[in-house]
């Protein structure tokens, strides 16, 4: 044995003890760490979701035979980590670094078979933590993660509307005034998906302002203008009240049908934030868009948000490509939420009649201050 | 207790064996005052093991699952290697013992100190690290109970007892004798380290084939169960090996095991390597 192999021995150990270090994060021992408990049966994860970066899963054995703990990648079969012999009554630690995607936990008892699984997901890193996954795997996530949020605005749509139309059509003027801003919020929140489909927006979300002649109107502002009802309009007949609620009903379940399978692009999403925003431009900070109940502040914070998530989606892509816009959003997000909830009151917010000129001149230069670098996103993204 | 106990047996096994034909060896061929340099190694790594594995579980800084294979598996491979080069220094020194050569033998030996501290050192230390971690978590549990420590001590402590129980074993067998068998036991084990050690890095990804199975055993030998854990613990068998693994294994045992037989029985005689190869 000579002092050169020694030499190189030391060195190859050393270094990759220096490579593989990473942070313990014992304050995460407490609050941060996954706990895993494993038995001779059952493997329960604490979580089943993370934020991506470093993670550390805490395995305690509670079962009578060693056991091994794995994170494997989402084809089942690369091992991110593990640890092994595990004995009984033995907690150990695994420290893992993983980018945002799919994944599943597996004990393993006995140290035999294919352990006893379950999926598991990482999701965008917390600050300043890197995620080494390339691009194409954080577009994949950001649109769907949008789509997952599509679904489920869309479902809770159809579950008030139906409680909505149900009020209205009964003649329940109270209960449907109060359901009408809260639930058209489902809506204003992925409101570019919704008026995609050029068939059912009109019938659904059209303004008497805006119809044609000929046109028919229907949906959430014939509702409205009849709860609303201005001087000398005749409230509908029971029987018309009814006719409308049920096609509102119908409508929307045939929405929801079609966003099911939807799937979406990254400059679809950054493309409908900056539409989220020209629609509060638009109609919101005019007041046009509710005429007669003047709830447009509820639709104001519903398309705010609806944009702030299509960001959010997308954030892990600017992140290291342009830090500078994501900022400038960040900061301009929060500010308008600040400035919009000044009018808070209650669940919901004045009404637009209440707004002094002022106070809505400020809120349109705010909705510009955030729809400038809003439009920069798009080319962002699409890199 | 029992499962702990076994972890420790086994891994107690596979530290402990390599060390042990060592020190037979030079007990045998009249070289005590060497030993010290063996446990020099040991005592080495058992500290650097035991204070880096304090270190990753109470200190700020753990280390990734992927390093901690990449280290287990190129300890492995090293000590390998380290082996192999004891395997035929014995090999060559067996030839001229008794012989009037055995001061330069013994000048050879003596001037090989850094290298069979490092043998001591790398058979203890590849699962070293690995055993620390678990006696510190198991000493983290200790407040709940303190059986899972108490499994794996006496696990250790039964290793090293059948640890001697081979070195007494194998020194009352004849001097010819001896030297083949403790040298072919010696090949057979580091096959099984390094075939253990290309396992790590395969699961490290490393390298590939971790899923592709030449055969699995596991329903009837469970890795968990005494016959596992001797298995293991002695020729580092795994109930499920890779194909990678088998082939690393046959490729290493085969050749090296002939190539020392034929140092052994120096004769050409072809009916000895007939009779071995």
């Amino acid at each position: 044995m000579n002092k050169t192999s020694t030499a190189v021995a030391v060195l190859v150990v050393g270094t990759l003890a220096l490579a593989g270090c990473t942070d313990n994060t014992t304050e995460a021992s407490t609050d941060g760490a996954i706990s895993v408990v494993s038995t001779n049966d059952t493997c329960n994860v604490s979580t089943d979701t993370t934020a991506g970066g470093t993670i550390k899963f805490d395995v305690k054995n509670e079962g009578s035979a060693v056991t091994e703990f794995y994170l494997l990648a989402e084809d089942g079969l690369r091992i991110v980590g593990e640890v092994e012999n595990i004995g009984p009554g033995v907690t150990r630690d695994l420290v893992v670094m993983a980018p945002q995607g799919k994944y599943f936990t597996a004990c393993k008892p006995g140290m035999v078979g294919d352990g006893i699984r379950a999926a598991f997901t990482v999701s965008e890193s917390a600050d300043g933590q890197e995620v080494s996954a390339d691009r194409a795997a954080l577009q994949k996530n950001a649109t769907d993660q949008y789509a997952a949020y599509v679904k489920d605005q869309t479902e809770q749509l159809v579950r008030g509307t139906e409680k909505f139309a149900e009020a209205f059509a009964s003649g329940d003027e109270e209960l449907a005034k109060s359901l009408y801003a809260p639930t058209r919020m489902h809506w204003e929140r992925i409101e570019p998906v919704a008026e995609s489909f050029g068939d059912l927006d009109p019938i659904l979300d059209a303004r008497e302002a805006d119809l044609e002649a000929g046109d028919s109107f229907t949906g959430w502002h014939r509702a409205e203008k009849d709860l609303w009802a201005p001087e000398g309009y005749t409230k509908m007949s029971q029987g018309d009240r009814e006719e409308i609620a049920t096609k509102m009903v119908e409508d929307t379940k045939e929405l929801y049908t079609r966003t099911q399978s939807l799937e979406f692009t990254p400059d679809q999403l950054a493309n409908g934030a900056k539409e989220l925003l020209d629609e509060v431009a638009t109609g919101k900070v005019t007041g046009e868009e509710e005429t007669f109940s003047h709830t447009d502040l509820w639709d104001f914070q519903a398309n705010l948000e609806g944009a702030k998530i299509a960001y959010e989606d997308l954030q892990p892509l600017l992140a290291g490509t342009d830090d500078a816009l994501d900022e400038e959003l960040k900061t301009n997000f929060a500010a308008l939420q600040k400035q919009l909830d000044a009018y808070r009151e209650g669940d919901g917010f004045k009404y637009y009649q209440d707004l002094s000129d002022s106070q809505i001149k400020e809120l349109a230069s705010g909705v510009d201050a955030l729809s400038e670098p809003l439009s920069k996103l798009t080319a962002v993204v699409v890199k | 207790m029992i499962g702990n106990y076994l972890i420790g047996l086994r891994e107690g096994l596979e530290a402990v064996l390599i060390v042990v034909l060592l020190v037979a060896y030079l007990n045998k061929s009249g070289r005590k005052h060497l030993l010290p340099r063996i446990w020099a190694g040991i005592s080495c790594a058992v500290l650097v093991s035991l204070g880096f594995g304090a270190l990753l579980t109470f200190g700020p800084k753990g280390l990734t699952f992927e390093a901690q294979e990449m280290i287990g598996g190129s300890l492995s491979i090293v000590a390998v290697g380290l082996v192999t080069w004891m395997i035929f220094w014995m090999a060559s020194a067996a030839k001229t013992l008794g012989s009037d050569l055995k001061t330069r033998v013994d000048r050879v030996a003596d001037s090989s100190t850094l290298g069979l501290v490092l043998v001591g050192a790398f058979a203890v230390g590849r699962e070293g690290l690995e055993t620390a971690l678990f006696l510190w978590a198991a000493a983290r549990a200790t407040g709940e109970t303190w059986q899972p420590l108490l499994g794996a001590f006496l696990g250790i402590l039964t290793a090293i007892f059948l640890g001697t129980l081979l070195n007494r074993g194998v020194l009352k067998i004849s001097l010819s004798k001896f030297f083949t068998i403790t040298g072919a036991l010696l090949v057979i084990v580091a096959g099984g380290v390094l075939a253990y050690g290309v396992h790590d890095l395969q699961e490290a990804g490393f390298l590939p084939g971790l899923h592709n199975l030449a055969f699995d055993v596991s329903h009837i030998i469970a890795p968990g169960g005494v016959m596992g854990t001797l298995l293991k613990g002695i020729f580092n068998f795994s109930p499920a090996t890779t194909w990678l693994e088998a082939i690393v294994w046959v490729a290493y045992v085969l050749p090296v095991m002939f190539l020392y037989l034929r140092k052994v029985f120096s004769s050409p005689a072809a009916t000895v390597r007939n009779e071995n190869a």
